[in-house]
């Protein structure tokens, strides 16, 4: 059996998990010596467009062009990993872009400029566009998850991702809960693994892993209001990195009210 | 069961000798908080002697809440047992003790599992009187006093303690040090460990009816209160990890890249989350928080009875102090007993259909 071929691809993003990846430094030579890199732009310039077990994908689609690469990345691949917010999520550059306000904020920041090279659509998240297999969440992806998800593929296992939100970690971590603390903290609604990094330093949780499975967004969002935090600041923080799922909860909450 | 009197100056001159040796635990006060942690310590006189409850319970020095059962390679698989070490734990109260003997039951009598057994055993336990705040359910629960389960206790009457000997280690321990200690307590010494019983049994302000728990959670099964709370839980877990009493976990294999060994790594896990209750197939046979909440309280208050005797809640008031939204055994207790109840998750239902 040959070394299985794994291929890296950015969309838009900020790159940040495609440099995560390259920086397991200590493990860096084990993952090239066990695998076959066919595209890492980030990493090499040679980088092929034949077929690959594993394609991991970052960034979200935001033009055409994007979601053409993206088709044709799920043609030649065996299994499609999203990585990171963007690709999972859709990333802050989805934040409310379904609201149908997206062409007249588009105009607001290009004004009049041509596009020549590209044509921008709402940035949407990769399965938005094809079937996604599995989905490293976080922003970005955390080292732990995407080494053992990397080593499980490699000996043929589906990878075991975690599915607790962060308090589970939270916890073992022996914090006092920011929530209690009359501090807006995600916590409960988003995505665990990152090892509540920031709830142990005293920062509540902004989200940045993406939602969590079962985030029970109404009772935390009546929860923080009933806490004092004003409508508008508690949105805008739900949103950032919800990416396109944030908008019906918002219509949902807009339904509730009238 | 020995009874002597140890004079307050006493306590951490004691507490050094015998750590000797062993890694001495106790409560200790987290920076610029107002949480209490057990933890390793060096630096005795840090240990908070009038902390009501830490905000995980002792099990975590029996199971932690992750960690690697044993190592892998392809000659065969090696059991990690280094995190056990000798230790004495100083500060258990009474329902944190409760708590330990009902991990007992589960972890060390039909299925002995290893780890926990040989934690338990390398592990002293020295429990220390308290008293009530406003969480604390105990009296309720029947588990503020305890009368077996540690190696020492020590009941604070302000100017000395009353150590009662639980076990022959304990005994070993007062050998260390028998200078410190007086046998025979006087008429006056019993007569002020009597009023302190008392005083501290009329010192608890928070009750719910226990007794009659077990027959409730059974009359009241399909009562939509079970629907309110779960529309309103955040499914964090968080009441599941500060509970002394709850012990489910999860096993992760982790494979290793490059020959370095694998390992399998056991991690805390409850029973209020979604994945909990998934099989082979994507059947789920608690999808719904409502019954994954029944379920919790279950155990908490009903069940753990027919099989061990009593339901497991120790009434340490965890959960009370946790849960963002105010679920706990408090609220559930009372509502189930048909009170109105002021919680976060009683306000939400009636905002919002579930």
């Amino acid at each position: 059996m040959g070394k299985i071929k794994i291929g890296i691809y950015e969309l838009t993003g900020c790159a940040g998990d495609a440099l995560l990846i390259l920086d397991c430094e200590s493990q860096l030579l084990d993952i090239f010596q066990a695998a076959d890199i066919e595209a890492f732009l980030m990493a090499k310039s040679d980088n092929s467009h034949g077929p690959v077990d594993v394609a991991l994908v970052e960034g979200s689609v935001t033009t055409e062009e994007e979601k053409e690469e993206l088709l044709a990345i799920r043609d030649r691949a065996e299994i499609v990993i999203a990585i990171g917010n963007c690709a999972c999520e859709g990333g802050i550059q989805a934040a409310l872009t379904a609201s149908e306000n997206w062409s007249k904020e588009f105009r607001q920041v290009y004004q009049d400029l041509k596009l020549t090279n590209v044509k921008p659509i709402p940035s949407q998240p990769i399965d938005a566009f094809i079937k996604v297999d599995y989905y490293l969440p976080g922003c970005p992806i955390g080292q732990e998850q995407f080494l053992t998800t990397f080593t499980r593929l490699l000996a043929g296992h589906p990878p075991e991702l975690y599915r607790f939100p962060v308090c589970m970690e939270c916890k073992w971590r022996e914090n006092d809960c920011l929530l209690n603390k009359n501090l807006a903290c995600l916590g409960p609604l988003t995505k665990g693994g990152c090892g509540a990094v920031c709830p142990s330093h005293n920062l509540p949780c902004i989200g940045c892993w993406g939602p969590a499975e079962e985030a029970n967004r109404s009772a935390e969002f009546k929860l923080l209001l009933e806490k004092g935090f004003d409508l508008e600041s508690i949105k805008r923080r739900m949103a950032i990195y919800a990416g396109t799922t944030i908008v019906d909860f918002f219509n949902q909450l807009k339904k509730e009210k009238s | 069961m020995r009874i002597l009197k140890l004079k307050r100056q006493n306590l951490f001159p004691f507490l050094q000798a015998i750590s000797n040796g062993a890694e001495l635990w106790g409560p200790i006060k987290k920076d610029n908080q107002t949480i209490f942690n057990f933890v390793p310590t060096e630096e005795i006189a840090k240990l908070n002697l009038n902390f009501t409850r830490t905000l995980l319970p002792p099990k975590k020095l029996f199971v932690p809440p992750s960690f690697i059962m044993f190592q892998v390679t392809n000659k065969g698989y090696q059991e990690d047992y280094s995190w056990i070490k000798e230790r004495v734990l100083f500060g258990l109260h009474p329902c944190d003790l409760h708590g330990l003997l009902n991990l007992d039951r589960i972890f060390a009598q039909n299925f002995p599992d290893s780890y926990y057994v040989q934690a338990r055993q390398k592990t002293l336990l020295l429990g220390l009187s308290c008293w009530p705040d406003d969480y604390c359910l105990c009296q309720s629960t029947h588990t503020d006093i305890i009368e077996e389960g540690f190696d020492l206790f020590f009941t604070d009457l302000e100017d000395y303690y009353l150590v009662w000997i639980g076990s022959s280690k304990g005994d070993d321990l007062i050998r260390l040090k028998p200078e410190f200690f007086e046998e025979g307590l006087n008429e006056k010494d019993i007569e002020s460990y009597i009023k302190w019983r008392e005083r501290r049994a009329q010192a608890f302000k928070t009750k719910i009816n226990f007794v009659f728990m077990p027959d409730l959670m059974e009359l009241k099964y399909n009562s939509p209160l079970w629907e309110k709370a779960g529309a309103a839980c955040l499914a964090c877990g968080s009441c599941s990890m500060v509970c002394p009493t709850c012990n489910c976990y999860n096993v992760r294999d982790e494979i290793s890249l490059g020959n370095k060994p694998g390992r399998r790594v056991r991690e805390w896990d409850s029973c209020t989350l979604l994945e909990y209750s998934l099989v082979a197939g994507g059947e789920n046979f608690r999808e719904k928080k409502s019954s994954r909440l029944k379920l919790w309280y279950t155990h908490k208050l009903q069940a753990f009875g027919s099989k061990f005797g009593k339901p497991s809640c120790v009434g340490c008031g965890r959960c009370l102090v946790t849960c963002p939204v105010g679920i706990n055994v408090k609220s559930i207790s009372d509502s189930l007993e048909g009170q109105k109840v002021d919680a976060f998750w009683v306000r939400f239902s009636e905002e919002v259909r579930p």
